[in-house]
């Protein structure tokens, strides 16, 4: 995709034009050029929520391994960014003073962290290097909780998603929540204000965390998970705010990526035994620890309703490590989240990358007024204004924001066209992804021909008028790349 | 021990008051009759939403009551109590009742149903016959605090002060969230007992250590309630069973105890205490005549003496129904301050949010958050309105309390021993102070619902003309691009922009006007309510003081005049009459020893 490459290479222009401009005010040509390294860098995605929602269990189900550590109680106090390394690394960036290094202590494969005496307020972040195939692509980025009953951690997150003037470190944002409070909609608004997905839902995936909870831990408890999804992606206020839910049950995603040959075998015993003897025991936590040596172990790897599932599946058939793995895995939503990250993400990767820079160096050019600085600005707001790849974005926004009088059925096409549900032309056309260029020819004619009619019709309204010119001109840019 | 029932005896005092022609204090005593015979003990069950709240219910009374889903399920309060057989009554917006078979339930309580409370219901009413009902217990089902769009939460507040005893739920998924200990503190200061409730401990394995941290929240915050950990769903299954062990594991006894002896027990306890108040009260001043005849017949020359301080008992008794007595004058200064504060703390509160959304209005375009920003402005409303309402409802309270205190002082040289007898109940606490009660749900669902359809509207109407307007504007302003360039049209929208705005702030300040003036306007009749209510209770007392002081001096003054050897006979009549009333009170400190005795 050139356009999207002529996109990066026009902002990695600017910043070192920016640079140039304030090479005598070393922190912000500092600031500046961390900005243009971070071009190259993976995609920094932040997983936020209330807390106890379940993050640092969905960003170890997410990378395969279990390096957060998670418990019970509330967990984690700090910012923690988890990133691809060679060797294993832990390293404190203190808010003032110099980063230093912390032993890697891993306990049954967790990472135990230790602040090594220093208040957790006085932290600014940790990063931890890890070697695993599943940060290659995307820095994951820990946050604590917000709604928690110790003030200053849940401002740290804040301090970190939504911070009051500076630029925000993350490109994307997972958040997590077990059912929509209102508190959720508050923080979602003030990334939406001032946080990282400015003015704009594109860079936001809600997930319905902990879903195997959401029905009390009845095996059927994923489906009911997914009907509130579904009520929740229609949520008008919801979908101002994000792109889209999603029902993951993170405790059994993470267990599955690290099944252990040991735990198939205890499922598998357990799926062996009289029926009414084990659904007996599985009546509460308490009886079932009882019930048998290991079977703590188990609960806190599984949970009541992992534990019921897998003995299902087993006796359904899935009866070695790998397929019940790979089965848990898929019904837990973690493949579906995945995918979800991957076409709204990872294939916009260089589109958030621009857009953090240029809203990075928007505020720095604002902020640090330079004589030099203000044709600068002309150049960014340009940037932002002709792009067509920003225009995509800021409409996806109109339409879901609802503010536009349309047809119903125009709206859904309208996102979809836009690239709201992938950027591809067969996404954007809803075909297969194995279409032939003929059939995708064969499908945007007429789509284009009605959304022409549409923008140049007298009946339409001006903000309609003005959408519709945008997705013209992704039609018609599907067009042309179709012909070359 | 008699064992007589506190019934027992008010009907015994009832008709010792009927036979000496009292029938002031009959009245008396009929109220307190009435009050023994409806003892309705309310328990709101609150909590975020999600966490088991109608399970709770379901599983208390072991019939699915209330709608319980996956999703958010409650929309409406919903009041389960006792009945011979079961029936549904739902109560609407303006008091009406219609009764709706059993089997319809859901349809008006679940979010399902009705969603958002659509209908505009104030509560439901649901009878069952259960045992665990029996002793008056009503369980009240709220909708969850915290969800989306939840005005719920100002509502439940309201509804707070009326109930005896509160039971927090939380699962045991999560120990207690900022949100859930604020909401637990406004609880405790309005309520007089809180009960937390870890709900779901089947699920998770990590409960007691939940439950452990919950118990450190608490005490950190200065939170006296107790903690008990139970499964609805072991319970539903044990009680389905017939299984002893798992009832137990559910951890239902131990709440089902702590309903019985602390709630319902507890409110009990008040109420014999409160009979026992009253009966003694009563034989006291029956006694007070017969006691001076007495002393007059024993001692006829010191009669005058005696009849002198009768006399100037009754001139104080008096004193008190005259408007100037004290505790009149503490009433009638504490509601007019209470009035004038409530009033300047509402257009405080409201003052503030007009401030404050005048000031968001500036940052934001109305016609792009419309809904947003009705939302938060009505949820800022129903908030303060809340707020405003608990504070009023703790210091009418407190004035009634000071005002008994008073009238208690002034009387108290009266019938020395009236209130010295039990401590244990000062009089504040056998003033029937129905303050809210018959509102419960009223006051704050009827402004939200209220503020939903009618003012809600014209805010809306408000930003939906400009809307209009614009609208309109719209090829003329296209016109006027091409014909004058660019920046008139900036203008233009600029100015427009600046319209919505300002029609905006009218309406919100409006809105906020026209809220502060209805909300003022309940709480000074409730509270002009109140007074009257306290007025005719004391003056009552003040005139059965009186009334008995005056049949003490016409009995005094019988027994002056009467000769010897009727008197030898009138002391025996005397003596045995006051043998009986003795009796009466006998009976009514075994009702206390009783009480004492089961805590």
């Amino acid at each position: 995709m050139s356009g999207r490459n002529h996109l990066a290479g026009e902002v990695r222009s600017l910043l070192r034009d920016a640079i140039e401009v304030y090479r005598d005010d070393v922190e912000t040509a500092e600031l500046l050029r961390r900005q243009l390294d971070r071009m190259d860098e993976p995609l920094r995605v932040a997983i936020a929520g209330k807390v106890k929602a379940g993050k640092s269990t969905l960003l170890n189900a997410l990378v395969g391994e279990e390096i957060a550590p998670t418990d019970a109680g509330e967990c984690t106090r700090v910012v923690i960014w988890y990133r691809h390394g060679h060797s294993p690394r832990v390293t404190l960036h203190p808010r003032h003073g110099s980063a230093r290094q912390l032993p890697v202590n891993r306990v049954d494969g967790a990472l135990r962290i230790d602040l090594d005496g220093i208040a957790p307020d006085a932290v600014e972040r940790l990063s931890v290097d890890w070697p695993t195939q599943g940060l290659r692509d995307t820095t994951l980025i820990d946050t604590p909780g917000i709604a928690s009953i110790s003030g200053d951690v849940s401002a740290a997150a804040t301090r970190f998603l939504a911070p009051e003037d500076e630029p925000s470190d993350a490109d994307a944002v997972i958040y997590l929540m077990r059912h929509l409070h209102s508190a959720d909609l508050g923080l979602l608004e003030s990334f939406h204000d001032r946080g990282v997905a400015r003015a704009t839902p594109v860079n936001t995936i809600a997930v319905l965390s902990r879903a195997d909870e959401v029905g009390v831990g009845r095996v059927d408890s994923l489906m009911s998970a997914r009907r509130i999804a579904q009520r929740y992606r229609s949520d008008p206020r919801l979908r101002k705010l994000c792109q889209t839910v999603v029902p993951v049950a993170g405790l059994i995603a993470q267990t599955a990526r690290t099944l252990r040959q040991d735990e198939f075998a205890a499922l598998a015993a357990l799926a062996a035994a009289p029926r009414d003897e084990i659904e007996a025991a599985m009546l509460s936590v308490d009886r079932f620890t009882r019930a048998g040596p290991d079977h703590a172990r188990l609960l806190a790897r599984f949970g009541l309703f992992g534990i019921r599932l897998a003995t299902v599946l087993i006796r359904q058939g899935f009866d070695d490590p790998a397929r019940l793995a790979a089965e848990l895995v898929r019904r837990s939503g973690l493949d579906e989240l995945r995918e979800t990250l991957s076409v709204l993400f990872a294939e916009r990767r260089d589109l958030l990358k621009a857009r953090s820079a240029l809203l990075a160096l928007d505020t720095v050019l604002r902020e640090c007024r330079n004589p030099e600085a203000a044709a600068l600005l002309t150049a960014v707001e340009r940037v932002l204004a002709d792009a067509h790849e920003f225009a995509e974005l800021r409409a996806i926004g109109v339409v879901r924001s609802g503010t536009v009088d349309m047809p119903a059925d125009a709206k859904a096409e309208a996102e979809r066209l836009l690239g709201g549900a992938g950027s591809t032309a067969w996404s954007r056309l809803a075909l297969r992804p194995d279409a032939t260029r003929e059939e995708q020819h064969e499908a945007v004619v007429p789509v284009l021909a009605r959304w022409q009619r549409w923008a140049e019709s007298p009946m339409s309204s001006r903000a309609f008028v003005e959408l519709a010119r945008i997705v013209v001109r992704s039609c018609e840019g599907v067009v042309s790349r179709l012909r070359d | 021990m008699s064992g007589r029932t506190p019934i027992e005896v008010v009907d015994l005092a009832l008709k010792a008051a009927t036979a000496y022609d009292r029938d002031d204090l009959a009245v008396r005593l009929a109220q307190t009759r009435q009050r023994l015979l409806d003892p309705a003990v309310r328990v709101l069950v609150v909590g975020e939403f999600k966490q088991g709240k109608s399970h709770l219910v379901n599983a208390l009374v072991n019939a699915p009551v209330c709608p319980v889903d996956d999703d958010v399920a409650t929309a409406v309060p919903t009041v389960v109590r006792y009945a011979e057989s079961p029936n549904v009554v739902l109560v609407g917006e303006t008091a009406v009742r219609t009764e709706v078979p059993v089997e319809q339930l859901a349809d008006y309580v679940s979010e399902a149903g009705n969603p958002g409370n659509r209908r505009g219901l104030r509560h439901a009413e649901v009878g069952i016959p259960r045992s665990v009902l029996a002793g008056g217990l009503c369980l009240v089902d709220t909708p969850g605090v915290g969800g989306l769009g939840s005005v719920h939460g100002a509502t439940t507040m309201t509804a707070l002060p009326s109930a005896d005893a509160v039971l927090m739920v939380s699962d045991a998924a999560q120990e207690y969230t900022a949100t859930e200990l604020e909401f637990l503190r406004q609880a405790a200061r309005v309520c007089p007992t809180v009960v937390c409730v870890l709900t779901k401990i089947d699920l998770y394995p990590d409960w007691r250590r939940i439950a452990e941290r919950d118990l450190a929240h608490l005490a950190a915050a200065d939170l006296s309630a107790d903690l008990l950990p139970v499964s609805s769903v072991l319970r539903l299954h044990a009680v389905r069973e017939g299984d002893q062990a798992l009832n137990h594991e559910s951890g239902f006894p131990l709440l089902l105890n702590h309903l019985r002896d602390r709630i319902v027990g507890r409110a009990a306890e008040l109420a014999t205490r409160s009979v026992v108040h009253d009966v003694r009260g009563v034989a006291l001043q029956l006694t007070t005549a017969m006691g001076a005849e007495l002393t007059a017949l024993r001692d006829p020359d010191r009669a005058e003496d005696l009849l002198s301080r009768l006399r100037d008992a009754k001139r104080r008794a008096d004193a008190l129904r005259e408007r100037s007595a004290r505790w009149q004058q503490t009433l009638n200064d504490g509601v007019g301050d209470l009035i004038s504060d409530v009033e300047y703390d509402l257009r405080d509160r409201m003052r503030k949010i007009t401030r404050d959304a005048e000031a968001e209005l500036d940052g934001i375009d109305p016609m792009l958050v419309e809904e947003q920003f009705v939302g938060w402005v009505l949820q800022r409303v129903a908030a303060a309105a809340s707020a405003n309402f608990v504070w009023t409802n703790q210091r009418a309270r407190w004035l009634a309390g000071q005002v008994g205190d008073h009238f208690a002082d002034d009387g108290g040289g009266v019938l020395p021993d009236l209130h010295a007898h039990d401590p244990a109940a000062p009089l504040s606490q056998t003033i029937p102070l129905e303050f809210g009660r018959p509102e419960a749900f009223g006051l704050g669902q009827k402004l939200i619902v209220g503020l939903r359809g009618g003012y809600g509207g014209t805010l809306m109407i408000g930003m939906l003309s400009t809307i209009g307007g614009l609208a309109l504007l719209n090829p003329i302003s296209v016109a006027a691009g091409v014909l004058l360039g660019r920046k008139v049209v900036k203008d233009e929208r600029k100015r427009m922009l600046e319209r919505r705005r300002s029609e905006a702030k009218l309406a919100v300040r409006r809105f906020v006007d026209d809220v502060g003036f209805q909300l003022g306007k309940e709480s000074r009749d409730v509270l002009r309510e109140l007074q009257r209510d306290l007025r005719d209770h004391f003056t009552g007392c003040a005139a059965e003081l009186s009334r008995s002081l005056s049949e003490s001096m016409k009995s005094a003054q019988r027994a002056v005049d009467s000769d010897r050897g009727e008197r030898d006979k009138r002391i025996r009549d005397v003596r045995a009459e006051l043998d009986r009333i003795a009796h009466l009170a006998t009976a009514a400190d075994a009702l206390v020893d009783r009480v004492g005795t089961t805590r």
